[in-house]
Order: structure tokens, then C-alpha cells, then sequence
């Protein structure tokens, strides 16, 4: 962790809301991606991860500065998730939406790199089925998968997120990669 | 898989994990060029999670900070310091301000006690500033 980010946190245990808004630009990316990831829907998504800033402001003393801030900071965003999964699951009927569309409107996912229109919709029909895929993984594959897949995290990391041990972590990412496979080359259309 | 998987299978995992020594990795692709249903699960298992790597990151709505900062509780404690290292000149003027007032006080005071010892009439003292 650098030391402009050990400085801001400092701040925030005083109370500095600007010193706050900082780690927020910083790490508001990385926790929406997360929550999205998730729970698949961009309104959901966004609903969490301010949850999740808020969280982490209102229990900044609980945040151990020896540990990285932002492992701190997934956990709380992948636990709310995991929480928020397992609320909906009992409510289901009343959440349920077409699938493949929750959230993948275009404007929202699209990078605006200048692709052609039907580049595009390779794109995004390429996008809704991974994320399809990845909605029907068990959350605690979900988890590991996302912050592995998605957030790039080594397995170290991601034992520190999610609190269990290394080993715990491959066998999930093991699990969920293999599920990923069977179901994204079985009804996918194979391989491209 | 029906060939000897469970062990090609745990190398394969090595080897997507990046965890893999050389060694391992060269039993693997040697297996691998050899045996058509592994190297189909292989390219399976890769072709799954480079469609995942390749997701784009979902572009977060405007005024997501600022929505953030509104639902924080009120700021309390060394408001006024932080206001201080936020604007340092002011907050030197704002420090400096008083010690030069007593000493512009003061040195007034000195100014009437030393006219006052000359013999200067008190009523004229207290008009003074002409």
C-alpha cells in the first residue's frame, strides 16, 4: 500500500470526508465490478457498493493498517453481495427478471472504443452469456471466480477476502472454472 | 475424460493458476499432444475464463462519490484543523493575527501611557487616532 493511501486513511479515522472521497475514486471501480459481477444487475450493484463505502467508513477503525486497504475494503463489498444473494433467494419470485438482460444496457457496459455495430453486438451478446454463466455458479465459487476472473487477485488475496485458507480458494476456483466450462461450451456454442 | 485425467486434470489446474514448475508444465503439453480429449477440456477450460477476463468493467453512474459522501455521517472532530490544512495561508494569517494584535494593543498602550508621563491631558488620550 502506498503511502499517499496510509495518509488518507489516517485522515479518514479523524473523520475527513474529502480524505474518504479519495479512496472512493480510487476504489469505486474495482467494488462495483465486484458487486456486479455478483449479483448481476447495475442498480443492485450500485446499491451495494455505496453500501460498502459506507460500511468501511463507519468501521474505519476496525480496518487493520498492517493488511491491505482494499482486501479490507473487497471483503466488505463480497460479503454484502454474498448477504444480499442469499436475501434475494428467499424473495426470488418477486426479483426475478428476463435473464440475460439485467443491467447489460448498452451504455452501461460498452466501452466507447469506436467498434463497428455489429462488433458490438458480438460483444454484448458474448458479454450477457458470460454473465449469465457466471450468475448460475454457487455464490461461494461466484465469489472466488469473480474476484480472480474480474479483479485479477492472486490466490493469496483472495484467501485474505474471503477469509479461508489457500487451498479452500483453489478448490472453489477449480470447481467454478469447471462448471464455467461445462455449461459455457455445452449450451454456448462452443468454441469460438 | 478417461484417460488418466484426475492427474493430467490437477496439472491442468497448475497450470491455469500459473502455479505450475516448467517440468510440470512440459509433462502437461507433451500429454497434451497426444491426447485429443484433454486437449479439448484444456482449451475448454481456457476458452471459459478468457471470455471472463475479457469482460469489460461495468462503467459506474455519474456521481457515484458525491452520493456516497451524502449518506455519511456529519463530520465532527477537527473540523477546524482540516479547514487549516486546507488553506494554509489563511489558516497562517488567521494564527499570526492574534500576537500581531496585542502587539499593535500593546504598543498603542505604551504610546498613550509614555503621553500620559508627558504630561499630556487624559482627555485628549482617549480621542486619540487623529
Amino acid at each position: 500500500m502506498d503511502q499517499k493511501e496510509k495518509r488518507l486513511i489516517k485522515k479518514v479515522k479523524k473523520g475527513d470526508q474529502q480524505a474518504f472521497a479519495e479512496l472512493v475514486d480510487r476504489y469505486k471501480n474495482s467494488v462495483f465490478a465486484i458487486c456486479f459481477r455478483m449479483v448481476g444487475n447495475t442498480q443492485e450493484a450500485e446499491d451495494l457498493s455505496q453500501e460498502a463505502f459506507i460500511r468501511a467508513y463507519n468501521h474505519i477503525d476496525q480496518y487493520d493498517h498492517e493488511r491491505k486497504f482494499s482486501t479490507w475494503l473487497f471483503r466488505i463489498a463480497t460479503n454484502l453481495s454474498i448477504d444480499f444473494l442469499r436475501r434475494r433467494k428467499t424473495s426470488v419470485s418477486l426479483d426475478a427478471v428476463v435473464p440475460g438482460t439485467e443491467g447489460l444496457s448498452l451504455n452501461t457496459i460498452l466501452p466507447d472504443n469506436g467498434e463497428l455495430p455489429d462488433e458490438q453486438m458480438v460483444r454484448r451478446e458474448n458479454e450477457e452469456m458470460v454473465q449469465s454463466e457466471i450468475k448460475k455458479l454457487p455464490e461461494k465459487y461466484r465469489s472466488a471466480v469473480v474476484l480472480k476472473y474480474i479483479e485479477d487477485l492472486s490466490l493469496k488475496e483472495i484467501s485474505d477476502i474471503m477469509d479461508i485458507p489457500v487451498g479452500t480458494v483453489k478448490t472453489r476456483i477449480h470447481r467454478g472454472r469447471e462448471m464455467l466450462r461445462k455449461n459455457m461450451t455445452a449450451g454456448g456454442g462452443g468454441q469460438a | 475424460m478417461s484417460c488418466a485425467s484426475k492427474k493430467y486434470l490437477s496439472l491442468m489446474n497448475k497450470v491455469l493458476d500459473q502455479e505450475a514448475t516448467e517440468q510440470e508444465e512440459r509433462i502437461l503439453y507433451e500429454h497434451l499432444a497426444n491426447c485429443v480429449e484433454c486437449r479439448a477440456h484444456f482449451d475448454e477450460l481456457k476458452y471459459s475464463t478468457d471470455l471472463l477476463c475479457r469482460l469489460a468493467h461495468p462503467q459506474l453512474p455519474a456521481g457515484f462519490t458525491k452520493s456516497v459522501l451524502a449518506q455519511l455521517p456529519p463530520e465532527k472532530r477537527h473540523a477546524i484543523r482540516r479547514w487549516g490544512s486546507r488553506h494554509p495561508v489563511l489558516a497562517a494569517m488567521a494564527i499570526c493575527a492574534v500576537p500581531m494584535s496585542l502587539v499593535i494593543v500593546g504598543a498603542r498602550r505604551q504610546t498613550m501611557q509614555s503621553r500620559d508621563k508627558n504630561g499630556y491631558v487624559l482627555v485628549k488620550v482617549s480621542g486619540d487616532q487623529t
